[in-house]
């Protein structure tokens, strides 16, 4: 079957088997190494992207589930304003991680702030439990996410006064 | 630096390993079906070098051969260009295994099953015993833990001219660098190791790559193809090594005035097949034998015990946190019995500068155990808790007057420094140059993760030169061009690595207004008195030094589901000077809250001498939204100047102090970890 979606902005059409997942074709066939395939049930949050806005393990998503939607990878995001926010509030909230859970914790952080513009400490915690990683220190995450949401509202009155 | 994850040359093979279904017996046969062209099926007999991987004086087979020592062992790695007709290939490789009974069992064992024992003995124990006012007997199991590492086990191996180049995450490249030019039977020179990003590990990766790396270089070897293993998550779990399983049972004496008289411990580890760490696990649960405590009379005797399940490691360190576990838990109760409290006592009994350690050695500094108690009593309103919670649990009349709460508190150091059996001394090295530009390249093959290590050693090397933070840079670990800086673990990267890089610095210095620039020099560690077993005791030094530290954890139980909750976690640590305390600060919480975890949630069920399939599906880190705020201070960094590695201090800590305050909590006695509520439920008392 061909799929047809939006990956990143644009308009792509590949060919998929009935059993492909998200995952592997979006790093098999688009090259996108922002998605890894590590625990393949769903718990890890290493290949999240944001699926029409939300936050979707794409190594639980048959391929086809993509179909005429929008997909987000962090390449994708990486593009956007919002993960200048995202990054930057990691930055001044000194938050580091293992290189390896970062671009879930963004699109994480991203799919939160878009429903909750100052999500309080349990909602952040809550939500980046989707990104479980023995690098996390909860306390950092939870100021960046806090500095995140300074920066874009800080962004968007910016843009709302000019 | 890049994850291996993402390292896919043209022209690669994939790599996937043939498992034993059986946990011992003969291998009757191990054949493949018709192979297209381009796959090949390697067993043991391929292997052009040597079929065994040395592991700090221990042989792990690197392919099964003749019999198979646990399930799940490597018998044949199957290699291809595509991984979905290679896994359709795989289902249809037939093994057959003469089974016997596997030998699983380590609480009880056999003699033959015992592959390293350690006695130790000081002052008079029977003695103390027989005198002693008040007796404890306790015994305490510690199960295996999943490492849960940032990113699964593998390797590539691939050709770089004239040499075979391995990509792994590794804590220890000169150990991969070592193992593949003896499988491949080439001198080490012809091997090149290129660490990729290593993450969070806990130990998880100290060896185990070197096994994975002579897989792919054989496959590589043998297809003249660039060959990358990687373990998907499930078969990570399931197969590579855990935290090794240790019983700790423990008697305890307290004189009439209650001070702490006289221990007997015996300790049994069970280490799995091929035993790598056995020693080294063991000496550490042996050394740790009387926690942080004075103690005039004390017994120890440790086996590591192997049986037919994987072979078992480290675990953010190599073995003493069941000790410190065992030990927190009895002097929580050793308080309990002389009718004190927590704090106090141990102040009372705690090991003070010139108390003798149990290598008969008297301790070289004063432990800030006053200092630290004191803090994390203020912090956490400690004392003010604990008499609350005891009464209230005493007053209680039924569930319906609400959650039961408790409160605990566990000291422990962290040594560093010591020398593991099987290296040789004088062995390891950094390397600095200080170039015409006054820029200092650092030289080392100590493969850290994150990045309180490095901004150490760029620190340490800025003061020491005079020149700006900015110009000094750290080279990556390759084998080709650092010198061998031995493995990270034991807080290596910091007590060992650093004052190498200090030492290189100072040779430096001397020479800087003498000799033309650049200026290298290069600085060869020499441990520290090797300890030595013998005859009922242990001589030597079991660390350089040490950080000390101390947890304080609060929880909440349920009333009627008996659900233990976190509310909170206080960490007070001395790790000599902190070059970064924000990241020190964050890398203590991570590990504290992995540590939560393990009192908590995180169990793997390995009683048939294997992680079940099952368990995979059922098993996850705690997640963030069940962690409840981690407060961390740190003691005498102003006074010190030497760093100190503190990341095993949660885990020696947090685990004893969660029980103390579920105990006090329940009005129970809790001896394993993790706690919930169908064990609470179970238990009298509670």
């Amino acid at each position: 079957m061909t799929v047809s979606f939006i990956l990143n902005g644009e308009d792509v059409a590949v060919k998929a088997r009935s059993a492909d997942r998200l995952v592997d074709l979006l790093r098999e066939r688009f090259g996108v190494a922002g998605v890894l395939p590590d625990c393949r049930r769903g718990v890890c949050g290493k290949c999240l992207v944001l699926l029409d806005g939300r936050l979707a393990p794409s190594c639980l998503l048959p391929a086809f589930k993509a179909r005429g939607r929008e997909v987000v990878t962090i390449e994708g995001f990486a593009q956007t304003d919002e993960y200048g926010d995202i990054k930057g509030g990691f930055a001044d909230a000194g938050l580091e991680t293992c290189g390896f859970c970062d671009s879930g914790k963004i699109l994480a952080a991203a799919a939160l702030l878009e429903r909750n513009s100052r999500p309080s400490r349990e909602e952040i915690l809550a939500e980046m439990s989707a990104v479980p990683c023995r690098c996390t220190d909860p306390e950092a995450l939870v100021k960046g996410v806090q500095a995140a949401a300074d920066r874009r509202a800080r962004r968007l009155y910016r843009r709302a006064d000019q | 630096m890049t994850c291996l994850s993402d390292l896919a040359p043209e022209g690669m093979v994939h790599v996937l390993t043939i498992r034993s279904p059986s946990a011992r017996g003969r291998i009757v046969a191990v054949e493949p079906p018709h192979l297209p062209k381009g796959y090949r099926l390697a067993v043991a007999a391929d292997i052009p070098g040597e079929n065994r991987l040395r592991s700090l004086g221990v042989e792990v087979p690197i392919l099964a051969s003749g019999r198979v020592a646990y399930e799940g062992e490597p018998l044949a790695l199957l290699a291809g260009p595509d991984p979905m007709v290679l896994a359709e290939l795989a289902a249809q490789v037939r093994v057959e295994i003469e089974e016997e009974e596997p030998l699983l069992s380590w609480e009880t064992f056999s003699s033959d099953q015992v592959v390293a024992k350690r006695v130790a003995v000081v002052g008079d124990p029977e003695l103390a015993f027989s005198i002693a006012d008040k007796v404890l007997e306790d015994a305490y199991v510690s199960g295996p833990l999943e490492h849960w590492y940032s990113e699964p086990q593998g390797a590539l191996a691939s050709f770089d001219y004239d040499k075979i180049a391995v990509r792994c995450a590794t804590q220890w490249p000169y150990h991969v660098r070592d193992s593949v030019a003896l499988a491949l039977g080439s001198r080490p020179e012809e091997v090149v190791v290129r660490p990729t990003r290593l993450g969070a590990h806990l130990d998880g990766k100290l060896w185990y790559p070197s096994l994975l790396a002579c897989h792919a270089a054989l496959a590589a070897f043998l297809l003249k193809r660039p060959a990358r293993l990687l373990l998907t998550r499930e078969e990570d779990f399931r197969f590579s090594p855990k935290r090794a399983s240790s019983s700790v049972a423990v008697r305890a004496g307290l004189d009439p005035t209650g001070r702490l008289s006289a221990l007997d411990l015996r300790i049994a580890v069970n280490v799995g097949a091929h035993a790598p760490l056995a020693e080294e696990i063991l000496s550490q649960a042996c050394l740790a034998a009387s926690g942080a405590y004075a103690c005039p009379n004390i017994r120890v005797e440790g086996y590591a015990v192997a049986t037919d399940s994987p072979p078992m490691g480290a675990f953010a360190g190599l073995g003493a946190a069941p000790s410190f576990f065992a030990l927190e838990t009895t002097a929580a109760r050793l308080a309990e019995a002389a009718g004190q409290d927590p704090v106090e006592w141990k102040a009372r009994n705690i090991l003070r500068k010139g108390s003798a350690l149990i290598t008969g050695e008297p301790l070289k500094e004063e432990p800030p155990y006053d200092e630290i108690a004191e803090r994390l009593a203020k912090a956490s309103d400690f004392r003010r808790k604990w008499a609350c919670y005891e009464l209230v649990r005493k007053r209680r009349t039924d569930r319906g007057d609400g959650p039961l709460r408790g409160i605990g508190f566990a000291f422990a150091y962290q040594g560093a420094g010591s020398s593991l059996s099987g290296e040789t001394p004088g062995a390891y090295a950094v390397e600095a140059v200080l170039d015409k530009e006054l820029r200092l390249l650092i030289k080392t093959s100590a493969a850290v993760s994150g990045g309180s290590a490095i901004d150490i050693w760029r620190n340490s090397a800025a003061e020491l030169l005079g020149i700006p933070l900015e110009s000094v840079a750290v080279a990556p670990p390759d084998t080709d061009s650092a010198p061998d800086s031995g493995p990270v673990s034991l807080s290596r990267g910091i007590a060992v690595v650093n004052k190498l890089v200090e030492r290189s610095c100072l040779a430096i210095q001397k020479r800087r207004f003498r000799d033309p620039l650049p200026i290298s020099a290069r600085s060869v560690y020499r441990f520290p008195k090797p300890l030595r077993w013998a005859e009922g005791r242990v001589e030597g030094s079991p660390f350089e030094t040490a950080a000390w530290g101390g947890a304080v954890v609060e929880v909440e139980l349920d009333a009627w589901s008996l659900e233990p909750r976190p509310l909170g976690v206080w960490l007070c640590v001395d790790g000599g000077r902190i070059v970064s305390p924000g990241r020190a600060r964050s890398a203590l919480r991570a590990c504290a809250a992995g540590a939560l975890g393990s009192c908590l949630r995180e169990s793997l069920g390995c009683d048939e001498g294997r992680v079940a399939p099952s368990a995979y599906y059922r098993y996850g880190l705690l997640p963030l939204s069940e962690l409840p705020p981690i407060e961390v201070d740190f003691v005498g960094a102003e006074r010190r100047s030497a760093a100190k590695g503190v990341g095993e201090l949660p885990f020696d800590t947090v685990p004893a102090a969660f029980l103390a305050a579920v105990s006090l909590a329940a009005g129970a006695r809790l001896d394993t970890l993790p706690v919930g509520p169908e064990i609470l439920a179970s238990t009298e008392g509670a």
